[in-house]
């Protein structure tokens, strides 16, 4: 059960981790501008009835062309269990590749579909109670696909994520809708509205997450996005002690390439 | 002796005024000139954080003014007329930007822009 707690935690604290652009909690099929070559941070607040986690991820893609992107992205996280001292470390380390397969074009749209491998190295502290690395092998294979107008910006992601070391399998379902507040144009000055749901099937303990999203973006420059959003989980099949209350994340991406 | 004094400079800067504003004409002219100015439509300009590797992969062609038109699906920009890229260049330049490139104009006149003519 230990295990579960772990990977529980870390299913929170990961996800959208690799999202490298708009919308917040979903990956994004677009590989070009922000969301190509711009570095990610944010920190995440995860409040649970019986601990609280703070992670604080960094991303790095780099385009290998217009369709191929590659990238790392390493967290530090702190545990802070109720009635115990707090643990805190440098997590596991992720490798991930994207590869365009489908693009259509219109004037002022487009369609993309991407393929995305997240590989999972444990190279995270797990000499701690709890731990900070899950301690397995990761490896998520998911499709993205969004539809991007002017007017709105529709997401989603459906994947696989093997786990070994006896942590579970685990379907991913994540989707998105956003909306710009304020006229589209370029260089940008941009205000986006995020919702969306972020779920996790565990199919070997047939337990599953759903999170509701809620977030704002604001787009600076041709460079530089802040963004804050909030997550609400609506189904959440685990024990009570280990419920969590909500996720508030805050970031920031800056365009390095 | 003074007004004959005082007509005489009035005049000579008046001339000179006229010389000056005829060779900045002309430069201007021989400058405008010199350039090729170019249009390409767009397709999949879809959002304004991710038109920043067009205007970026557009100025390494040799452009310093690349203006992006979101609405319009449009970027334009000049280049010296020695230095003017094929089509087949930029057609290759706006696909490796991650875009589709629709039709490309040439011309010796600045385009002029839907917020222009407004």
């Amino acid at each position: 059960m230990n295990r579960l707690i772990i990977l529980l935690i870390g299913v929170l604290a990961t996800t959208s981790v690799f999202a490298q652009g708009p919308p917040i909690f979903t990956e994004t099929p677009i590989l070009l501008g922000l969301d190509g070559g711009g570095m990610r941070t944010f920190g995440r607040f995860i409040v649970k009835e019986n601990a609280t986690v703070y992670v604080q991820p960094l991303a790095i893609p780099y385009n290998l062309g217009s369709k191929t992107q590659i990238g790392i992205a390493g967290r530090f996280k702190n545990i802070n269990l109720n009635n115990f001292e707090s643990v805190s470390g440098f997590g596991d380390l992720t490798f991930f590749l994207k590869q365009q397969l489908y693009q259509k074009d219109g004037k002022g749209k487009t369609i993309r579909i991407i393929a995305k491998l997240d590989q999972v190295f444990p190279t995270g502290k797990t000499s701690s109670m709890p731990s900070i690395g899950s301690d397995s092998w990761q490896s998520q294979l998911s499709l993205v696909t969004g539809y991007v107008t002017l007017k709105y910006g529709i997401y989603g992601q459906v994947g696989y994520n093997l786990t070994s070391n006896g942590l579970p399998d685990n379907l991913i379902y994540n989707a998105a809708f956003v909306y710009p507040l304020l006229p589209q144009k370029y260089p940008p000055n941009q205000l986006n509205l995020n919702i969306g749901i972020n779920g996790k099937f565990f199919t070997d303990v047939n337990s599953n997450t759903i999170l509701a999203s809620g977030g704002i973006q604001w787009i600076t420059s041709k460079t530089d996005l802040f963004e804050a959003g909030i997550q609400i989980p609506i189904v959440e099949e685990v024990p009570k002690a280990q419920k969590t209350n909500y996720v508030l994340t805050f970031g920031t991406r800056v365009l390095i390439f | 002796m003074k007004i004959v004094l005082k007509t005489g400079i009035i005049t000579l800067l008046t001339f000179a005024t006229f010389l000056l504003s005829t060779t900045n004409v002309n430069a201007q002219t021989k400058s405008e000139t010199d350039k090729t100015y170019i249009k390409l439509e767009v397709d999949g300009l879809s959002c304004p954080f991710c038109a920043y590797g067009l205007e970026k992969k557009l100025k390494q062609a040799g452009s310093k003014d690349v203006l992006i038109q979101l609405e319009e699906g449009e970027a334009t920009m000049s280049v010296p007329k020695d230095q003017q890229p094929t089509e087949e260049k930029l057609r290759k330049i706006v696909k490796d930007a991650g875009f589709t490139p629709k039709e490309i104009t040439f011309s010796t006149t600045p385009f002029k822009m839907k917020k222009d003519e407004k």
